[in-house]
């Protein structure tokens, strides 16, 4: 049952609770993180691959016109998914990522806006006709605006990462206009971000390709030079944390990171044989691998008063009537877009 | 505070409500819509009715780029601007609701991905599966509603929160259930202005003036709900706070003002243009209906959330993210001491951190005009008093004058001296009698009125007429210049001193040579 506060105070309330145990909503946390990685690096990972891959006509091509049509389905699934990691991140670790979001605050208001702009013009291409000029063009925009989104991520969490920066670049620049100005700190890891999701992508532009030997090919391509790139600038990035590198390669977080090298190595085999369930579920695997060294590696980095489990000590009230209605909402929804999705691809009736 | 304090340039509840606003008018289509599309597509399928049908498919396509698109991505700007205008707040409400929201989530999942497959499913799918994936749309949205409405509510009324802390306590506050249901009348009435505004795409006809009547009729149908739950919403808000909203917070009295003559507005409009009129129906008079049921929606919206002020909590947290009941330690240890952003200007973070979240000081809900042509000491007294401020009552005859609620001030008597210094470099320090070219009584009614008047009249329960009657000019300026209970001083300007005191005087001598 949900019990009442015991840290009443003299008359009101603490609300700085936590309503269930923090490794709960730390797995919670990674787990939904890792699925909006997986959607949001379908999405862009395949937008570069469309734009930049070596395929002869490409807006004529199958694959390429089934990705188009594919993109806005993966942008609504990198939205919505993406709602529940940063409602838990509040709780993980909500402090410094609030914070450093106020310090950009306009650059991280306009993330809706900007991605916004870019789903409607994966909209407009999944709309176009066949050899209407202009997709070429909105897919760039809407590429545009993927970066956009993901470089002021990459700059507010590593800023939330610092504590010391947000308050030399608040006390400079309150007005809410400001990125890390400490470049090093994030923008190795925005490209390995990036490089990543390309490899990524790769794989499903593999898989809807894979009876298309210009697009499979294109996707080996892009993911082994993804793969090479995401790898050098992991590194660049690792030898960006200065006194933190020690530390870090202490903790779990190079476990994690090993595992994630070595399924990223594995899945490269599978994918270049065409085993694709086996390369699916290395990815997935490594996937969850680096949001998990990427959580062990702030809580190497960031200061012990704001270290997710320091504030909640004796402060943990759980909810557990209302977790176990999430739990079952949860599982009924589960149930519900497995039946929606087998429903939708087994049911052909409208078509005769 | 742990947060820093975001100095944008515009008021935070323009701002908030520039996207919150919209956002709302969109998401209930997105729940009035489903409902909408699948009574019509069975409807139109019993029937035999293509015409309607192909208008169903349509409107499916308009309601999957309107909601799946810009409905969703509102709805996550709204998440990140109050994260940065109330972070506190914020932090609050997710941690006592965090669970909530996660099963919130559930059903938006579930509802993006429905509304997907229900607009590409049209020809893809059996006409059963195709309305059984609608009318999980349908239920997924309306479940999200009920969740979140419970959050919502919370945030005007806490009810028995405020002494268990029990999320159902929270969850299932005194305006919840009336709220679900007047905000289902609300979806439902959307989904029937966004279909006339899609009808109104056709060309003359009988089919197009049967879905004008049709959808009219819908549209009446949810205002008709709305309209009858309002009743229910508003008896279920606690007498203290509806009575504060109504008659001493002046944004929120004219946010209700103008939604109550709205509702008459758009109840007529859609009965003269939509059914009486429904042959002529074209863009112009649905775009009419639109901007009128934004208006009115956002006038609802726009009383809700300042009918909570001086709260984000009512009674638990200030706007400004304070916490009620910190008064004491955060004067004693002065307020600076609890922010960890600061900016090397004293004066402007007291600012921001005390009064920037509600007021601009020459913008929106200004402080300029209660502070022009006085002085830092009349600044720093009204600070420190600003929470024993009480309503006048027509000082002068004609003008009524509203007292808003506002959180103590939460900082030391230097900090309020620190931050009256740089308010007055912000407004006209001229004094009163240079600005406004007055002397005599004029000058001292409009010295009354600017130093005196919040708080006093002159006449009536509150009056100072007989509390001051016989007082000499010397007890007079004496009492004057320390007040009791929190009142500014006498201060600033010496001409304008002495026109206050010979205008109160004044009231005595009048009534002697009337006698």
């Amino acid at each position: 049952m949900t019990t009442t506060c015991p840290t009443l105070l003299a008359a009101l309330p603490d609300y700085d609770i936590l309503p269930g145990p923090l490794w709960l909503i730390v797995t919670l946390h990674l787990l939904t993180l890792t699925l909006h990685f997986v959607a949001m690096n379908f999405m862009l990972g395949g937008i570069v691959i469309v734009l930049f891959g070596r395929i002869e006509n490409r807006w004529q091509n199958p694959v390429v016109r089934r990705y188009l049509k594919l993109f806005p389905s993966l942008m609504a699934a990198t939205v919505s998914i993406g709602v529940a990691p940063l409602l838990f991140a509040q709780l993980t670790y909500g402090g410094p990522v609030y914070a450093a979001s106020i310090v950009s605050a306009w650059l991280w208001l306009l993330i809706p806006l900007v991605a916004m702009i870019g789903y409607y013009f994966l909209y407009g291409s999944a709309f176009a006709k066949e050899g209407n000029p202009r997709v070429k063009v909105w897919v760039s925009v809407a590429l545009l605006c993927l970066l956009y989104v993901s470089l002021v991520y990459s700059s507010v969490f590593s800023m939330a990462e610092r504590p010391e920066v947000q308050k030399a670049v608040y006390e400079g620049n309150p007005s809410g206009f400001a990125l890390n100005p400490n470049v090093g700190d994030w923008i190795w890891r925005w490209l390995h971000m990036v490089t990543g999701a390309v490899t990524v992508g790769a794989f499903l532009v593999g898989v809807l390709g894979r009876n298309d030997e210009q697009v499979f090919k294109a996707a080996k391509r892009f993911m082994l030079g993804g793969l090479i790139l995401a790898s050098v600038t992991g590194v660049l990035y690792l030898l960006t944390l200065g006194d933190h590198l020690k530390p870090f390669m202490k903790s779990s977080g190079i476990w994690t990171m090993t595992v994630g090298i070595v399924l990223s190595l594995g899945m490269l085999h599978f994918f270049f044989k065409k085993k694709f369930w086996g390369a699916g579920a290395m990815i997935f695997v490594s996937l969850g691998a680096m949001v998990l060294t990427r959580h062990a590696l702030r809580l190497v980095v960031l200061p012990e008063a704001q270290n997710p489990s320091t504030p909640y000590e004796g402060k943990v009230v759980p909810q557990w009537d209302v977790f176990g209605i999430f739990l079952a909402c949860f599982l009924v929804a589960l149930y519900l877009v497995y039946w929606m999705l087998k429903t939708y691809f087994t049911d052909h009736e409208g078509e005769t | 505070m742990p947060y820093p304090f975001w100095d944008v340039m515009v008021g935070y509840g323009p701002l908030m409500a520039a996207i919150a606003v919209i956002h709302v008018f969109v998401s209930h289509f997105a729940i009035g819509g489903g409902l909408y599309l699948v009574v019509a597509e069975r409807s139109a399928r019993k029937a035999g009715d293509e015409g309607r049908l192909l208008f169903v498919k349509k409107l499916s396509k308009f309601f999957v780029l309107t909601t799946v698109v810009f409905g969703a991505l509102t709805g996550v700007m709204i998440w990140f601007i109050i994260g940065l205008l109330n972070p506190k707040g914020t932090e609050a409400l997710i941690h006592n609701f965090v669970w909530a929201w996660a099963t919130e989530w559930t059903f938006f999942f579930v509802e993006i991905l429905a509304a997907i497959l229900y607009f590409y499913g049209w020809k893809r799918m059996s006409a059963k599966n195709h309305m059984r994936i609608g009318w999980i749309y349908f239920w997924a949205a309306w479940a999200s509603l009920v969740v979140i409405v419970g959050i919502i509510t919370f945030m005007l009324t806490p009810g028995k929160w405020l002494e268990t802390g029990n999320f159902w306590d929270g969850f299932l506050n005194p305006t919840y259930a009336s709220s679900v249901f007047f905000r289902t009348g609300v979806c439902i009435l959307m989904a029937g202005l966004f279909a006339l505004l899609v009808a109104a795409r056709y060309e003359a006809g009988d089919l197009k003036t049967r879905l004008v009547r049709g959808n009219t009729l819908w549209a009446l149908a949810g205002l008709l709900i709305a309209g009858a739950c309002w009743f229910w919403y508003k008896a279920s808000i606690p007498d203290a706070t509806w009575l504060t909203a109504k008659h001493q917070l002046s944004i929120a009295a004219s946010a209700l003002e103008r939604f109550q003559w709205a509702t008459y507005l758009l109840f007529a409009l859609l009965a003269v243009l939509g059914l009486l009129l429904a042959r002529m129906w074209n863009t112009v008079f649905a775009i009419l209906l639109m901007v009128v049921g934004l208006y009115w929606f956002g006038s609802y919206e726009w009383f809700r959330e300042s009918a909570r002020k001086p709260y984000v909590i009512p009674g638990y947290m200030y706007a400004n993210g304070m916490r009620v009941g910190d008064e004491a330690a955060w004067r004693r240890d002065g307020l600076l001491s609890h922010v960890d952003f600061r900016t090397g200007d004293d004066g402007a973070d007291l600012w921001r951190y005390s009064c920037r979240t509600c007021h601009q000081v020459d913008g929106y809900n200004p402080v300029k005009q209660a502070f022009d042509h006085t002085d830092p000491g009349f600044i720093a007294g009204s600070i420190l008093g600003i929470h024993k401020m009480k309503r006048a009552l027509d000082p002068f005859p004609g003008s009524e004058k509203i007292r808003k609620p506002m959180p103590p001030f939460m900082g030391s008597e230097e900090e309020a001296k620190i931050l009256a210094e740089w308010l007055w470099e912000r407004v006209d320090q001229r004094p009163m009698h240079e600005a406004a070219g007055l002397s005599g009584p004029e000058l001292g009614a409009a010295v009354y009125e600017l130093r005196c008047a919040r708080c006093h009249a002159i006449d009536g329960p509150d009056g100072l007429r007989d509390p001051l009657e016989g007082e000499s000019e010397e007890d007079l300026r004496e009492f004057l210049s320390d007040p009791a209970d929190g009142m500014p001083a006498l201060s600033g300007d010496e001409r304008d001193q002495q026109a206050l005191l010979d205008f109160i005087l004044g009231w005595y001598e009048s009534e002697k040579g009337g006698e």
